[in-house]
C-alpha cells in the first residue's frame, strides 16, 4: 500500500508547471497587445507616449481605407483559394498515388518553404514586370507585343503568395491525407468509382476538416503577408493592409494609433477563424490515428502516374527550380536583363555582400537565433499544445483563443507592441538578441501550436493515459511516451521555427538593436537602398548559410542518434 | 577655413528662384557659431577636435543611429573606423520616421544607448531638439558651416550633406525630342503611367511638393496626379525601374541614385531644370546623455570635417553635397555650388504644411 | 492466490464507490452510483454504450475527475468531493488495459512490459525475469525484442494485459480490451483473462458492452445504463434473474410476458398472470413487489417445443411454429403463441418444421417476475 500512502500527500505538479507555462505565454502575448490596444486609443499627438487623450477616432476613420481592406481580402482569398488547390493536389499526388520517385519528390517539397516570400518576390519581380520582367523580355525577343504575363497585378500578387507562404498548405494537407485509413478509398474503387470520382467522393469530403483547418490557417497568414504586396503591390498602387501600415508607421511623425487601430481590427477577423477552428477540431473528424496502426498504402493511379510527376516537375520549377536560378542570374549581372552584354557580369554583388561586416554578424545573430527559437519553441509550444489539447486543464481553451493573436496582426505592427512592452521591462532585454529572442517565440507561437497540435491530436489519448496508470509521474511520462510519439511532429516544427526565425522581417526591423543584428532586414534594406542584384547576391548567400548550417546539424544529430552516448 | 566664394552664388541662384535660401527665419539671426566654441579645442590628424581624443578611444566605441542604407552607413563608419581604428562603430538603421519613433520611445522609457543621431528630415530634428534630446555642442568645424546650415542656436545639429532630385529618364524608352527639361514637363500626357516618385513617407518628397507647388501654385500637383503615378519607398527602387524600363521617367531622381545606377552602365538621363533642384539635407547632431560622450563629440566633429566630408562627397553610396564653405568637388567631379537647389523660403511653413501634403500625396498615390 | 514465480506477495485491494457523479459540461454521464468490490473479487460493468460505464471505470483510475462522490481503495479515499480529495491516477496503485490497446509503438514488446517496473526502479535483472514472466503467462515468451509496431491485433493485446499486470497491481482495469478482436480470438483471450485474473488473484473490475464476456469472466456483474446502475448480481443471478425489463432485454435474449394478476390461482407462492389473449402463465416472483399488473421474462432457452403434449400440470399451451433458423448450436424458432409472436431457442434434437402445430410449455421457475 505504498503507493496509496504516497499518494496521499498531493502533488500540485503538473497542474502548477501548465498554469506556469501557460500563464506565462499568455503574458508574452497579452503584454504587447495591451500596449497596441492603448495605442490604437490615442487621439492625441501621435507620438506621445502614454496617449495623451483617448478616443475610438481611429478607429471611426477605418471606413476611408475602405479600398485597402477589399483589396487585401481580394488577394488573400485568391491566394488562399491557389495555395489550398496546390497543397491538396500536391498532398494527394504526394501521399495517396504510387507517382514515380514519391520519397524525392516529397523530399523536395519542403524547399519552396525555404525560399522566402522575399526571395519568391524578386525573383518573381525579375521574371515578370510588364517591362523589364525576363519573361516579357524573351516575349517581345520572339516578336511578342507588351507583355505576357504581369505579375504586378492583384492575382499575380496572389500567385506569389499562394506559392511562397502557401506552401505550409502541403505540409498540413499531406498530414491529414496520410493519417487516413486507405480501406476506404478501396472501397469505393472496389464499388466501381473512378479514381477521380473516387478522389472527390471520397477522398475529398474526408480530408475537408484537415483542409478546412489549413484554409483558415493560410488565410490569416496570407491577410498577414508582406513581403509579396511590398515588392510586387507597390509598381501598380496597390496597397494592401500590411503595406499601407507600412506606410503609415514609417512616415514622420509615424502614425502608430491608426496602424493600430488597423490591426486591432483584425483581431475580429482572427477570433472568427479560431472559433470555426476550434469547431472543426472539436468535432472529433480530426482524430485519425487510434492505437490500431495501418501502414498508408498508394493508390494505383495507373497511367496517370506520368502527368501527375509532371504536375509536381512543374511545381517545384515554378516555386523553387526558376526562382533560384533567376536570383542567380540577377545576382552575377550589374543591371538585371536577360541578354546582358558581356560586361555586363560581374561578382562585384557578392564582394560587396561577403564584405559588410553587417552581414556576417547579423548572419551568425540570425543562425543563432533560429537555434534559440526553435529548441526553446518546440519544447515551450510542445509543451502548450499539450496543455492546451490534452490536459484538461480549466482555461486551456481561453489560452489558446490568446495564443493565436500574433497570427492576426501583421508582425510589424506587432513589433511596436513589443518595442513598448519591453522597453518599460525592468529586466535590460532591450537592444539584445534576448528581446529578438522573445519577439519570436511570441509572434511564432500559432505557427508551431499549429504544427505541433496536428500531430498531437492525431496520437490517441490512451497512450499516453496507459502510461500513466503504470505510474509513471506527468515527467516520466512526458520524457518516454509524449515526446518520442511526437518526435518527427517535433522534429518538424522545429525545422519550421528555425526557418521562420532565420526569414523574419516584420518584427526584427524595429527591435533590432546595435548590438543584435539579424539577417532578413539586412536584405530587405539592400533592396531599398541598393539594388535588386545585390540583393539576390544576399538572399542566395543566406539560403546557402541556412542550408549548410541545417545540413551540419542533421549530420551531427544522425551521428548522435546512431551513437548514442548513454 | 575660410568662406569662399561658390556658396554665396548658390545663395543668389536661390534667391533667384523664389524660394528664399536656406532659412533665415528659422535659424534666427544667427549668432556666430564660432562664438559658443568651447575653450579647449586640439587638433587631431588634420582637423580640430572639441572632444578629449583619449578618453574618446579609453570610450572605445560610438553608437550611431541614421537613415542611410546598410552600405551607406558601413561606409561612413568604415571612414571613421580607419581614422580611428581603437574606436568601435555600432549603428542603427531604420527610414527617419520609424528610427525617430524608436528613439524617443527608447528614451521616454529612460534608455539611452545612441551617441550620434542622423536623420533625413528637418521636422523630427527640430522635434528633437525641443525635447532637449540634443546635446548642444559646438564643434570647432562649425566655423566652416554657415549659420543657415546650423540650428538655431547652433550646435544641436548641423548639415552634414545634402541631397537634391532633379528629373530622370530611360534613353531607350524615352526619344531624345521627348525626354523632360523643365519640371512641367512631368505633366506630359506621353508618360502617364510610365511615371514614379516616392511615396509620402519620404522628406525629400515633402520638399518636392512643397518647393514646386511655391514655384507652379497648387494646382500643379492636382495635374500631377493625372500621370497615375506609381510611389515607392526609396531612391534604389525608383532607379532600378527606371534602368530596367519599368518606368519611363521618374519625376523625383535623386542625383545621388542617378550616378550610382549611371555607374553600372543603366541607360538612364538626369535632368536638372533650370528653376531649381529640390534639396534636402541630412542632419547630423550629438545625443545628449550618450554612452560614449567623448566619443560622440569626435565622430561628429570628424562627420563634419573636410575628411568625414570627404567620405559624405565620394562614397558613391552616399553622395551627399558638401555645405562646407571650402567644400571640394564631389565624386562626379562636380560641386554642390554646381546645381541651383530650391530650399523653403520659410522653415517653419515648410514643417507646418506636412500634414497637408501627406494628405495630398497618398490619395495621389493611391493609398 | 497462487500466483506462481516472482516474489513479492500479492497484494490485493477492495473498491469502494459512493455517489459518484461525473459530468462532461451539461451532460451528466454518471449519476450517483455506488457500488463495491471486494478484494480479488473481478467484477464487471455492462452496459449498452454511453451508459456510463467507462466513465465510472476512468473515475476509478482517475482519468476522469468525477463532480462528486467518493472513490475509496482498500478503505483510503482517492476520490472525495469533501474534504477535496484527488490522487492522481499514477498515485492510485492501479493499472489498466485500454480499448485500443495503447502500446508504444516506438518500444520494443520488452520495453512496454518493462515501463511499470522501470517507473518503480527496479534493477534491471529483476525486470528482466518479471518480464519473462508476465511474457510467458500470456503467451508471447519469444517476442520480446520485437518491435511492438509490427504485431497482430492480438498479440498486441496480450503485450497491454502483460504489461498492466506485469508491476502486480492492488487493481486491474479493463477497459472493453476485447472489442477490436475478432470473435474467435476474442473467446480465447476471455478465458486467458480469466484463468490469469484466477492465478493473481488481482482485484479488478471490467468494462464490456458484451453479454457473454461478462458472463464468462465475472464473479459480479453490474448492469448499467443511463449513467445509473440497473442490477448488482452474479451472472446467473443476472442471467436467471434479471430486475427488469432492460436488464431482461440487454442480458441475452428474453421474451417478455405482460398480463394481469389472478390471485385466486395462485398456490405453493407462484404468482400467476393471465395474458390480453387469455392465456394462464405461472410464474415465480422472488420476493419482488407485484401490482395488479405484471411482467414475466422468459429466456427464449429456457421455452421448450414439443410435438405431443407434456405431461405438466401448468404452463402448457398450444402455438404454431412460423419460421425455423438454424443456427448452428441451436435452432431458433418463431412462434405464434397467445396471438403474438415468441422466441424460442432449442438444441436441435426433435426438429418441428415451419407451420407445425406445437406444445409450448416453460418451468413456471424460469418465468420471473420482473420489476417494472
Amino acid at each position: 500500500m505504498d503507493d496509496l500512502a504516497r499518494a496521499r500527500r498531493f502533488r500540485p505538479g503538473p497542474r502548477l508547471v501548465s498554469l506556469l507555462v501557460g500563464g506565462t505565454a499568455a503574458i508574452l502575448v497579452l503584454y504587447p497587445i495591451v500596449f497596441l490596444i492603448q495605442a490604437s486609443l490615442s487621439v492625441g499627438d501621435p507620438q506621445a507616449r502614454p496617449p495623451e487623450a483617448y478616443g475610438l477616432d481611429n478607429f471611426a476613420d477605418l471606413p476611408r481605407y475602405g479600398h485597402i481592406f477589399a483589396n487585401t481580402v481580394i488577394v488573400a482569398v485568391a491566394a488562399t483559394v491557389m495555395a489550398i488547390a496546390l497543397g491538396f493536389l500536391m498532398g494527394w499526388i504526394l501521399s495517396r498515388t504510387n507517382v514515380p520517385g514519391r520519397g524525392v519528390l516529397e523530399q523536395l517539397m519542403a524547399l519552396p518553404y525555404y525560399v522566402t516570400p522575399l526571395m519568391g518576390a524578386l525573383a518573381w519581380s525579375l521574371l515578370g514586370s510588364p517591362s523589364g520582367g525576363f519573361v516579357n523580355q524573351l516575349w517581345r525577343a520572339v516578336g511578342g507585343d507588351g507583355h505576357l504575363i504581369d505579375v504586378t497585378t492583384p492575382y499575380g500578387i496572389a500567385w506569389v503568395m499562394a506559392l511562397f507562404e502557401g506552401s505550409v498548405a502541403f505540409v498540413m494537407i499531406g498530414a491529414v491525407m496520410k493519417s487516413m485509413d486507405p480501406a476506404l478509398e478501396e472501397a469505393s474503387q472496389v464499388l466501381g468509382a473512378g479514381r477521380l470520382r473516387t478522389m472527390l467522393r471520397i477522398t475529398l469530403p474526408l480530408v475537408l476538416p484537415g483542409v478546412l483547418g489549413a484554409t483558415i490557417f493560410v488565410f490569416a497568414e496570407m491577410l498577414g503577408s508582406f513581403s509579396a504586396a511590398l515588392v510586387l503591390g507597390l509598381p501598380s498602387r496597390f496597397f494592401v493592409v500590411t503595406t499601407a501600415m507600412y506606410q503609415l508607421v514609417s512616415q514622420y511623425p509615424p502614425q502608430f494609433p491608426r496602424a493600430a487601430a488597423m490591426g486591432v481590427s483584425l483581431f475580429v477577423v482572427m477570433f472568427a477563424m479560431v472559433y470555426v477552428y476550434r469547431r472543426i477540431v472539436r468535432a472529433g473528424s480530426y482524430a485519425t490515428i487510434t492505437g490500431k496502426a495501418f501502414r498508408a498504402r498508394a493508390m494505383d493511379v495507373g497511367g496517370l502516374r506520368w502527368p501527375l510527376l509532371a504536375v509536381s516537375v512543374v511545381y517545384l520549377a515554378i516555386a523553387v527550380v526558376l526562382p533560384v536560378l533567376t536570383l542567380l542570374y540577377a545576382s552575377v549581372q550589374r543591371l538585371a536583363t536577360v541578354f546582358p552584354r558581356a560586361d555586363n557580369f560581374t561578382l562585384a554583388n557578392y564582394q560587396t555582400a561577403l564584405s559588410l561586416d553587417a552581414v556576417r554578424t547579423a548572419l551568425w545573430g540570425s543562425l543563432l537565433l533560429g537555434l534559440g527559437t526553435a529548441s526553446i519553441g518546440v519544447l515551450l509550444m510542445g509543451f502548450l499544445a499539450w496543455m492546451i489539447y490534452r490536459s484538461r486543464l480549466p482555461g486551456a481553451g481561453t489560452i489558446e483563443y490568446l495564443l493565436m493573436f500574433p497570427q492576426a496582426v501583421p508582425r510589424l505592427v506587432f513589433a511596436f507592441g513589443m518595442l513598448w512592452a519591453w522597453l518599460i521591462f525592468p529586466i535590460p532585454i532591450y537592444g539584445t538578441l534576448w528581446l529578438l529572442l522573445i519577439a519570436y517565440l511570441t509572434v511564432f507561437m500559432p505557427l508551431g501550436l499549429r504544427t505541433i497540435a496536428g500531430v498531437m491530436l492525431q496520437i490517441d489519448r490512451s497512450l499516453e493515459e496507459s502510461a500513466q496508470m503504470c505510474g509513471a509521474s506527468w515527467g516520466y511520462r512526458m520524457r518516454t511516451v509524449t515526446m518520442p510519439l511526437l518526435r518527427p511532429g517535433l522534429i518538424a516544427a522545429w525545422l519550421l521555427l528555425f526557418i521562420a526565425s532565420v526569414r523574419e522581417l516584420g518584427a526584427s526591423i524595429l527591435l533590432m538593436g546595435p548590438k543584435a543584428k539579424v539577417i532578413t532586414p539586412t536584405i530587405v534594406e539592400s533592396w531599398f537602398s541598393t539594388s535588386t542584384e545585390l540583393t539576390a547576391a544576399m538572399a542566395l548567400l543566406q539560403t546557402l548559410a541556412v542550408g549548410v548550417a541545417l545540413a551540419l546539424l542533421f549530420t551531427v544529430a544522425r551521428r548522435a542518434a546512431q551513437h548514442p552516448g548513454e | 577655413m575660410s568662406d569662399h566664394e561658390p556658396t554665396s552664388i548658390t545663395r543668389r541662384q536661390l534667391l533667384q528662384a523664389g524660394a528664399l535660401l536656406a532659412a533665415a527665419p528659422l535659424l534666427g539671426p544667427a549668432r556666430p557659431a564660432a562664438a559658443q566654441t568651447p575653450a579647449k579645442s586640439t587638433k587631431v590628424l588634420d582637423f580640430q577636435t572639441g572632444a578629449d581624443v583619449a578618453k574618446a578611444e579609453q570610450e572605445g566605441e560610438v553608437v550611431y543611429y541614421g537613415h542611410d542604407g546598410e552600405a551607406g552607413i558601413a561606409a561612413l563608419l568604415d571612414g571613421f573606423r580607419k581614422d580611428f581604428p581603437k574606436i568601435k562603430t555600432n549603428y542603427v538603421r531604420l527610414q527617419t520616421g520609424a528610427l525617430y519613433a524608436k528613439l524617443t520611445a527608447e528614451r521616454s522609457a529612460n534608455r539611452f544607448g545612441v551617441d550620434v543621431l542622423q536623420l533625413s528630415d528637418i521636422s523630427p530634428a527640430i522635434d528633437f531638439q525641443k525635447k532637449g534630446g540634443y546635446e548642444q555642442y559646438v564643434s570647432p568645424e562649425h566655423s566652416a558651416y554657415k549659420p543657415a546650415y546650423q540650428s538655431t542656436p547652433g550646435g544641436f545639429f548641423t548639415w552634414a550633406g545634402v541631397t537634391f532630385a532633379g528629373i530622370g529618364y530611360n534613353r531607350t524608352k524615352v526619344k531624345p525630342e521627348q525626354a523632360p527639361k523643365a519640371w512641367k514637363d512631368i505633366l506630359s500626357p506621353a508618360y502617364k503611367d510610365g511615371i514614379s516618385a516616392k511615396l509620402s513617407t519620404s522628406g525629400m518628397q515633402h520638399m518636392q511638393w512643397y518647393t514646386l507647388r511655391k514655384l507652379y501654385g497648387a494646382d500643379f500637383w492636382q495635374e500631377f496626379a493625372k500621370q497615375k503615378p506609381k510611389g515607392f519607398d526609396s531612391r534604389a527602387q525608383l532607379f532600378d525601374r527606371l534602368a530596367k524600363g519599368d518606368d519611363r521617367v521618374c519625376a523625383l531622381a535623386e542625383y545621388a541614385g542617378y550616378t550610382l545606377f549611371k555607374e553600372k552602365g543603366a541607360e538612364i538621363e538626369f535632368v536638372a531644370p533650370a528653376d531649381g533642384l529640390p534639396a534636402t539635407p541630412a542632419l547630423i547632431g550629438v545625443v545628449n546623455r550618450a554612452p560614449h560622450p567623448e566619443a560622440a563629440k569626435l565622430f561628429v566633429d570628424w562627420a563634419l570635417s573636410n575628411r568625414g566630408q570627404a567620405v559624405y562627397q565620394t562614397q558613391t553610396i552616399l553622395l551627399y553635397g558638401s555645405v562646407r564653405t571650402d567644400a571640394p568637388p564631389m565624386a562626379t567631379g562636380k560641386k554642390l555650388s554646381d546645381f541651383k537647389l530650391l530650399f523653403p523660403a520659410d522653415w517653419s511653413d515648410f514643417q507646418a504644411s506636412h500634414a497637408a501634403f501627406v494628405k495630398e500625396w497618398n490619395a495621389l498615390m493611391g493609398l | 492466490m497462487s500466483a506462481t514465480p516472482p516474489p513479492a506477495a500479492v497484494r490485493t485491494a477492495s473498491i469502494e464507490v459512493r455517489d459518484l457523479v461525473v459530468r462532461y459540461g451539461q451532460v451528466v454521464a454518471v449519476r450517483r452510483v455506488t457500488f463495491s468490490v471486494a478484494a480479488g473479487e473481478h467484477v464487471t460493468l455492462l452496459g449498452p454504450s454511453g451508459c456510463g460505464k467507462t466513465t465510472t471505470l476512468r473515475a476509478i483510475a482517475g482519468l476522469e475527475q468525477p463532480a462528486s462522490g467518493e472513490i475509496r481503495i482498500d478503505g483510503t479515499p482517492v476520490f472525495s468531493s469533501s474534504p477535496r480529495i484527488q490522487v492522481p491516477p499514477e498515485r492510485r496503485g492501479l493499472s489498466m488495459v485500454f480499448q485500443s490497446y495503447a502500446i508504444w509503438p516506438h518500444m520494443t514488446v520488452f520495453d512496454n512490459v518493462a515501463y511499470g517496473l522501470r517507473v518503480r526502479k527496479m534493477a534491471e535483472p529483476a525486470i528482466a525475469e518479471r518480464v519473462q514472466w508476465a511474457l510467458d503467462l500470456v503467451q508471447l515468451g519469444s517476442l520480446g525484442t520485437r518491435s511492438a509496431s509490427k504485431l497482430s491485433g492480438g498479440q498486441q493485446q496480450r503485450v497491454a494485459l502483460a504489461r498492466a499486470f506485469v508491476f502486480q497491481p492492488a487493481v486491474l482495469l479493463f477497459d472493453e480490451p476485447l472489442s477490436n478482436l475478432d470473435a474467435k480470438l476474442r473467446a480465447e483471450m476471455r478465458l486467458e483473462i480469466k484463468e490469469l485474473q484466477r492465478r493473481l488473484g488481482i482485484t479488478s473490475v471490467y468494462v464490456t458492452h458484451d453479454l457473454e464476456e461478462a458472463l464468462a469472466i465475472s464473479d459480479r456483474i453490474i448492469v448499467m445504463r443511463d449513467g445509473v446502475i440497473e442490477q448488482i448480481g452474479t451472472p446467473s443471478q443476472i442471467y436467471d434473474l434479471p430486475r427488469n425489463t432492460f436488464v431482461a432485454d440487454f442480458v441475452g435474449s428474453a421474451n417478455l410476458i405482460r398480463g394481469r394478476r389472478r390471485p385466486d390461482l395462485e398456490q405453493d407462492g407462484r404468482i400467476v398472470l393471465e395474458t390480453p389473449g387469455g392465456a394462464i402463465v405461472h410464474g415465480t416472483a422472488h420476493g419482488r413487489r407485484l401490482g395488479d399488473d405484471a411482467l414475466f421474462s422468459v429466456r427464449t432457452v429456457h421455452l421448450r417445443l414439443a410435438r405431443e403434449r407434456p405431461a405438466a400440470p401448468v404452463n402448457v399451451w398450444p402455438a404454431t411454429v412460423r419460421r425455423r433458423v438454424f443456427q448452428g448450436d441451436f435452432t431458433q424458432y418463431h412462434v405464434e403463441w397467445d396471438g403474438r409472436p415468441l422466441v424460442v431457442r432449442q438444441v436441435a434434437t426433435d426438429p418441428v418444421g415451419e407451420g407445425d402445430a406445437v406444445y409450448l410449455t416453460v418451468d413456471p421457475r424460469r418465468c420471473v417476475l420482473l420489476e417494472d
